[in-house]
């Protein structure tokens, strides 16, 4: 881990020895600035029960820019688009240096209990939430067990 | 002619230096009155302010002039509300340069007005506590002297703060940079970013950005948008008025910086500008560049600006536009501007109606086109005129003076042909009404004038003088009298 800011070095240290509820996120053994992320479907949300894969990438210039984020594992949410791409100010520019990799990933997590179709990344899905929102839920929820059940057991 | 002229002004001088001779100090100070008393005379070409419907007030300023004009302002409100300078430029960067009510709030309320001005914070953070205090963006040990924070108490350390102010900078941003802190949006004033940067590189781009900001936020200034033009223009006040830069002849509209837009308003017209964008594949792909003449259908390509053509295998004139007879064009019957809805486009398929709609699209779209290639044309008749002026001159056939009038004859013809394009865009976003039947009345009053005023335009070395000069003042006329009706500001 030479070479590698002391701020990624302490945070890294911090998430593996205090882990957030819900949420691992575990280093690369080859780039420690590469982050492979397991998010627990929150409770009372169509995702309860899933187990959803993200990347996450510190660029070279965090904590002064935001770290990249993406879904791997497919989720049908009006704020993630079908690339796994993440529609969340604090990512953008709302971010700021303060800001940590565990706060990012349980604003992800907070996410989740909270879709808002109302600034939405996919529309059509945005729409869907909108027009009906029983059947929007419905499709999560079977979306969740489809792709968030079996990939699990090679992780 | 000439001859005359030059006598004539050859007899003014010697009177007038006659006069100053004489040395009398009475003299000059009548004289001096004579020249301020009669401003009016000169006004006598151009309508008065109060008729003219496209009259603006403007100056252009160097940068240098912008920046003093810029401090000048700063330090009135330094002094008046005894705040720094940097503190100064936020707030009316912040509040649109409204000095009026920025003194009014702060003297109400000063720290409730700098905390709305993300310039103070509601409660101040608590310094850095702990046995061994860190910052808490790069995790290394706090020493005393090189921790910093703005007025809501962030700590962070000096080189952080300037790593953040180069990402922030690099990406274009300045007056806009906040502080580090975790929703924290205080603003981060001018001489806190140049106590921290260090590079002299980023120090300068601060300096150009801000400035840019700056610009762009006052009301009454506004880049010149011409190429690598650096004049500065500045107003009376934020209308959406014709501005022409001196310096590159950029013809634009003060308010939103794009190109002139009269009778369109400004929203209007980038509703416009963005559907044409859109969709002009397709209108390009329709109207094509060559027309067939409707009697003998010999292939014609349009080579000058005028839409009355006239074929020159049959001889037969016609409307470039719409292809029919020019003799239905007289003005009375003028019609070929105005655009016939299909009156049961109701009761019409969804599929009809979108045909419909990109017909009623297309027709307005060719015409708006057409006018801008007319006008690119007419661009080349100018320099025809140009050159052939010169010619006569050099063959004693008048001076210099006396074919001045076909120039300007040129000049009133684009001024009325722009306007007339700009009408396209404006009829077609108008409500069906009486108002836009009186709109399409006089815009196709206009198009059939300064299609006349084309025709003779290009023929003017036949056409006499006289007749060249009532036609131009026929289609301004009808030019002023539209956008007296229609221009609203």
């Amino acid at each position: 881990m030479s070479g590698l800011p002391r701020r990624i070095i302490k945070e890294t240290q911090r998430l593996m020895a205090e882990p957030v509820s819900g949420i691992t996120a575990v280093p690369d053994e080859h780039n420690s600035r590469y982050f492979h992320v397991v998010v627990a479907g929150p409770s009372q949300s169509p995702y309860e029960g899933g187990l959803f894969k993200l990347e996450l990438f510190l660029p070279e210039e965090y904590p002064m820019s935001a770290p990249k984020v993406r879904f791997m594992t497919k989720i049908y949410h009006p704020n993630i688009d079908k690339l796994g791409r993440i529609c969340l100010d604090i990512l953008k520019d709302k971010w700021s240096p303060a800001l940590q990799i565990r706060t990012v990933l349980l604003s992800i997590q907070a996410l989740l209990s909270a879709p808002n179709p109302d600034d939405p990344l996919d529309n059509n899905v945005a729409d869907h939430w909108k027009s009906n929102e029983k059947s929007a839920i419905d499709q999560a929820r079977q979306w969740t067990q489809t792709y968030a059940k079996s990939n699990m057991n090679n992780h | 002619m000439s001859g005359d002229i030059n006598r004539q002004m050859s007899h003014m001088s010697e009177a007038s230096s006659m006069g100053s001779d004489g040395n009398s100090s009475e003299d000059l100070e009548e004289d001096n009155d004579y020249y301020m008393d009669n401003t009016d005379d000169l006004d006598l070409d151009c309508p008065s302010k109060a008729d003219d419907p496209e009259y603006f007030e403007y100056e252009p300023l160097q940068l240098i002039d912008a920046e003093g004009m810029l401090n000048e302002e700063i330090e009135t409100l330094c002094t008046k509300l005894k705040v720094n300078p940097s503190t100064a430029k936020m707030l009316l960067f912040g509040h649109n340069w409204n000095k009026e009510e920025i003194i009014e709030n702060y003297q109400r309320d000063p720290q409730g007005f700098l905390i709305e001005s993300h310039l103070a914070s509601r409660r101040k953070h608590d310094k850095l506590v702990g046995a061994r205090p860190t910052c808490s963006v790069c995790c290394r040990d706090f020493t005393s002297d090189s921790f910093l924070s703005l007025a809501c108490g962030h700590m962070f350390c000096r080189e952080c703060w300037d790593m953040h102010f180069q990402t922030q900078i690099q990406d274009g941003v300045t007056t806009g940079i906040e502080c580090m802190g975790k929703e924290c949006s205080i603003l981060v004033p001018e001489d806190f970013v140049f106590e921290v940067l260090t590079q002299p590189k980023l120090r300068d781009k601060y300096s150009k950005f801000s400035f840019n900001d700056l610009i762009k936020s006052h009301p009454r200034l506004r880049f010149c948008p011409g190429i690598d033009c650096s004049v500065i223009i500045k107003a009376k006040e934020c209308k959406a008025k014709k501005v022409e830069c001196q310096a590159c002849g950029a013809i634009f509209c003060f308010k939103c910086g794009l190109n002139y837009h009269a009778p369109t308003d400004c929203a209007v017209v980038k509703k416009w500008l963005t559907k044409c964008e859109d969709d002009s594949e397709t209108a390009n792909y329709i109207s094509a560049h060559t027309k067939d003449c409707p009697r003998c259908h010999v292939c014609i390509e349009k080579n000058g600006g005028c839409n009355h053509m006239q074929c020159p295998s049959c001889k037969c004139d016609f409307c470039w536009m719409c292809l029919g007879d020019w003799n239905n064009h007289g003005s009375e019957y003028y019609e070929c501007s105005r655009y016939k809805e299909n009156p049961n486009i109701a009761h019409e398929s969804m599929h009809v109606q979108a045909r419909e709609a990109l017909k009623k699209y297309l027709f307005y779209y060719g015409r708006w086109e057409n006018h801008a290639k007319s006008l690119q044309l007419e661009e080349l008749t100018t320099d025809k005129i140009q050159t052939r002026t010169q010619k006569k001159v050099m063959n004693n056939e008048g001076t210099w003076i006396d074919w001045q009038y076909l120039l300007q004859a040129a000049a009133l013809l684009k001024k009325c042909r722009y306007t007339l394009q700009y009408t396209y865009p404006y009829a077609y976003y108008m409500e069906k009404g009486s108002r836009k039947e009186l709109f399409e009345y006089q815009q196709s009053q206009l198009e059939s004038e300064v299609e006349n005023l084309s025709w003779k335009v290009e023929r003017a070395e036949i056409v006499d003088r006289g007749e060249l000069e009532n036609q131009m003042d026929i289609a301004e006329k009808r030019r002023q009298t539209l956008l007296k009706d229609f221009l609203e500001v």
